[in-house]
């Protein structure tokens, strides 16, 4: 069949290394990259323990390594004659990742950090061959010291050079904005491409570590500066999964079940075959799979409605049973902390608090494009797990074929793109055809047939004693987050018994003696998984509605109420902080109130207060204010679109969103029945207000989703006396 | 048949007439600014000026553009010279940017008509189009910012919409 041809198809440049690099270890713990003339490249291995290097630690240590070397590092810069290039091994989704990194590179190495240019690695170049994830908010608080350090040796080791080849002293050499000047006669610079280019023999690192800069030092970090992927995104340049293209690509589309875990009992391809367009019909029953490449992803997609498929097995549960499956009881789950002398005795507080499915609902469906070859797979596909697309793709190409994933941008993801079939459902459709073909979920699908945030239900028990809280018991029951996407047998997870997706966020993080919780995993037909701070804000929706019922108990202020009940510095100077920022002693306008909620996650202390209104039966919120302690903030301008967008997404969980699941499937099918928030319902004050603090720099993606439905719901009860614990929150 | 595109005459099969515009744009013209999100009309991520107005291009069949003027994303800047609605959204940028598209078109369309619109009216203008990343305020502080942008150019270069000669 003849196929339109692209008049402007053109190959997605392959980013990849200098083919000609050798890495060779150094006595420390970087690698330096040899054998190629005129480039410099320094770099390092981390595993998901960061700045823990394997391999030269072992090697130094004076035995044979115990687990394989790794043949290549999976963070570096290549310093060339015009430029600097640095592979950072994170993916971008959007929270800015790059450019915080790049941030942090350029303080050390001492150079404006727009003269970096960043690249993803692919997964043949500079992947950790079993974790490559970005995800849990992780990547600035992990990479901050070894990036640095690895700067700082880059520089002493151009510093060291310069100074022989200016016949200089070393302590004679200053360098800034990339270049080395003698102290003493600024005439003689040399740029690091100029020092590279210039080096015979064989670079040599510092035996110590440089001394890394303080705080106060700092020029880069901490400064508000834009993004480096900006420009391209403000253009419409191709660097999303969907916008991937190479020559002579087709369009795939793959028929669902229409129901979760169902199988396919029959396919034939009916009149398929026939319509416009199509190229090939792809029909598996044993591999439980149907597609249809056509030239157009309009026709693949009409083609679709015309296979003949029946259907076999999976659930037909309602919703009405799975929030049954879904309820937590008293006594029941493993027992995950147990402090002090929990029995409940006296008058006990208790409450029980649900939060439903929800959509991750980012706005770019996955999509990925794949090229099989008779010795190679090329994978163009926007991840936040490059390996476990590998596998994925493994399991479904048979054959002993090399396969490389160009990481691309991702247009949002939320946690969906760390477990995700786009790749696979290409790379099956283009070794079918023996053509590349590209697939991209529509939105139907991917509110249907997609994994989902887990209901949970979580019931709060305690006992007050002059006003402060003496015990308290709690039960956490929520079904599957990471269970369901890390490949751990049955058995294994019936021995751990819960899921640790559930623990973000999962401890009231007070002073509490008497306090136990237990966690009851809740094993669902409907497929769940991680979405924005996994636990974290079902969690804290229970928690902090919790912790303001009990105030109100104790009839105490529910700001004093939490700062009563903690010793902690930093959470109590950011709660100190949000009372007098949000100005929460004073007196509100009439049909307006505040609630506030706290949590902390992966090392970054929130405090947040909102002030809202009704709107005959709508909640209007106005105004947030946030105090947050994360540490060093690298950059100030993603640190606070981080913060909006949680509030901003936090909002629409708590307002809008629910996914039902009627005879096995979602009844949700596209935004007009799962609507999100609007630029109308944002409350027009979000401010966000950083501590000041000289401590490492911890997570930022996740943290500030988390009290935001709590909030909500407190301020709620302040303003009319209302007790809502179900998300979301809708007034009756 | 021939689509007129950012200016210039482009071919585009016949079979496609009763397609998505925003599927011919993207996947047949290479025009990769113009976004997917729901295919219903609802979250404004395909949006390109028809005649100067705004469309869904998911719920317009290309044969519908014919002998219309389209305005795409690419169509905007000349040359390196961005429009002022890009130059305030590359200042203050939104997270993952998928949906920048949508929200860059509703501003220009907006400012062609009024050059300095009041916050309600940027409310009600650039309402209908989702952020999953949230960035709404950044959105409305980048419509005023456009306009202030527009209005200190040279009166020959302040037309929101520049069509290419």
């Amino acid at each position: 069949m003849k196929r339109t041809p692209k008049p402007d198809a053109v190959a997605r440049p392959k980013p990849k290394p200098d083919a000609a690099t050798r890495w060779k270890t150094t006595r420390r713990r970087f690698l330096i990259g040899a054998g190629s003339l005129g480039v410099l490249a320094v770099g390092g291995y981390f595993g998901l323990e960061a700045g823990r290097p394997l391999l030269v630690d072992r090697i130094e240590g004076g035995g044979a390594p115990s687990s394989p070397a790794p043949s290549n590092p999976n963070l570096w810069f290549e310093i060339k004659a015009d430029k600097i290039i640095f592979f950072a091994p994170k993916f971008e989704m959007g929270q800015g990742i790059q450019s915080a990194l790049a941030q942090i590179a350029a303080e050390e190495l001492e150079i404006d950090w727009r003269n970096l240019e960043l690249r993803q690695p692919d997964s043949q170049h500079g992947f950790s061959p079993t974790f490559m994830f970005t995800f849990g908010s992780t990547s600035v608080k992990d990479l901050y010291k070894p990036i640095r350090e690895m700067a700082a040796s880059l520089r002493e080791m151009l510093r060291s050079e310069a100074a022989l080849q200016l016949g200089a002293d070393v302590s004679s050499i200053e360098v800034k904005n990339g270049l080395c000047s003698l102290k003493t006669d600024s005439s003689k610079t040399l740029s690091y491409g100029a020092v590279v280019a210039a080096k015979t023999g064989e670079w040599v690192m510092p035996k110590t570590p440089p001394a890394l800069k303080a705080k106060a030092q700092f020029v880069s970090i901490g400064k508000p500066l834009s993004r480096l992927d900006a420009k391209s995104k403000v253009m419409g340049q191709p660097v999303y999964s969907m916008d991937a293209r190479i020559e002579g690509m087709l369009y795939g589309a793959v028929a669902r079940a229409p129901r979760f875990g169902a199988k396919l009992e029959t396919a034939s391809a009916g009149e398929a075959e026939t319509q416009v367009g199509v190229v090939k019909v792809v029909l598996d029953v044993a591999g439980n799979f149907a597609g249809v490449v056509a030239q157009t992803r309009t026709q693949a997609r009409n083609a679709l409605k015309f296979l003949e498929l029946t259907w076999t097995g999976g659930t037909s549960i309602s919703q009405a049973e799975l929030d049954t499956l879904v309820t937590a009881k008293a006594g029941t789950g493993v027992v995950i902390r147990n402090r002090g002398q929990a029995n409940l005795q006296g008058d006990v507080i208790s409450a029980s608090y649900r939060t439903p499915f929800a959509a991750h609902a980012h706005l770019e469906p996955l999509a990925a494009l794949a090229d099989v070859k008779e010795k190679s797979i090329d994978v163009w596909v926007g991840t936040q797990a490059a390996n476990s697309d590998e596998s994925a793709i493994k399991k479904v190409v048979p054959g002993n074929r090399s396969i490389k994933i160009y990481p691309m941008q991702m247009g949002g993801s939320f946690g969906r793109k760390g477990s995700q079939s786009a790749a696979p459902e290409a790379a099956r459709l283009s070794a079918a055809v023996g053509e590349p073909v590209h697939v991209a979920w529509t939105r139907e699908e991917e509110m249907q047939q997609s994994f989902y945030r887990p209901p949970t239900n979580t019931l709060m028990q305690a006992t007050l004693e002059n006003g402060m809280i003496k015990a308290v018991q709690q039960v956490t029951a929520s079904g599957d987050i990471l269970f369901s996407i890390i490949p751990i047998p049955a058995f294994i997870k019936n021995t751990i018994g819960f899921d640790f997706g559930t623990l973000s966020g999962q401890f009231l993080p007070y002073d509490i003696a008497n306090y136990v919780v237990r966690n009851q995993r809740i094993d669902l037909p409907i497929p769940t998984g991680p979405w924005r701070g996994v636990g974290l804000m079902p969690n804290v929706f229970a928690l902090e509605c919790f912790m303001d019922e009990l105030a109100v108990a104790a009839k105490t202020d529910p700001l004093e109420f939490r700062l009563k009940h903690t010793s902690n510095p930093r959470m109590k100077a950011v709660l100190e902080d949000v009372r007098t920022r949000s100005n929460w002693a004073s007196p509100t306008p009439s049909g307006v109130a505040r609630g506030v909620a706290y949590c902390t996650a992966v090392g970054t202390f929130v405090a947040m207060v909102v002030e809202i209104r009704l709107e005959g039966k709508e909640i209007i919120v106005d105004r947030v204010t946030l105090s947050i302690d994360t540490g060093i903030v690298i950059s100030p301008t993603n640190a606070t679109l981080q913060a909006r967008g949680s509030v901003v997404m936090g909002l629409s969980s708590t307002l809008l969103e629910k996914i039902t699941i009627e005879n096995g499937a979602v009844v949700q099918t596209n935004f007009k029945d799962y609507p999100l928030l609007t630029l109308k319902a944002t409350p027009k004050t979000i401010e966000v207000h950083f501590m000041d603090s000289s401590e490492p720099p911890s997570g930022m993606g996740e943290p500030v989703i988390g009290p935001v439905p709590a909030a909500v719901a407190n301020a709620l009860f302040a303003l009319n006396g209302q007790r809502l614990r179900e998300l979301p929150l809708i007034l009756e | 048949m021939n689509l007129m595109v950012n200016g210039k005459t482009v071919p585009v099969p016949d079979a496609q007439a009763l397609e998505p515009l925003v599927w011919v744009l993207r996947d047949t013209l290479g025009l990769m600014g113009t976004r997917y999100g729901c295919g219903i009309g609802v979250c404004g991520a395909c949006n390109i000026l028809l005649d100067g107005k705004v469309v869904r291009s998911c719920q317009t069949l290309s044969e519908t553009a014919l002998g219309k003027e389209i305005i795409t994303l690419e169509g905007l800047a000349i040359g390196e010279d961005l429009h002022p609605v890009q130059q305030a959204f590359l200042e203050n940028p939104l997270q993952c940017c998928w949906c920048m598209t949508g929200h860059i078109m509703n501003a220009v369309e907006l400012l062609e008509t009024n050059k300095q619109p009041t916050p309600a009216q940027i409310d009600n203008a650039m309402n209908n189009n989702y952020c999953r990343c949230g960035g709404y305020n950044s959105i409305r502080a980048n419509v005023v910012t456009a306009s202030e942008i527009a209005s200190s150019l040279p009166s020959a270069k302040r037309l929101t919409i520049r069509r290419k000669s």
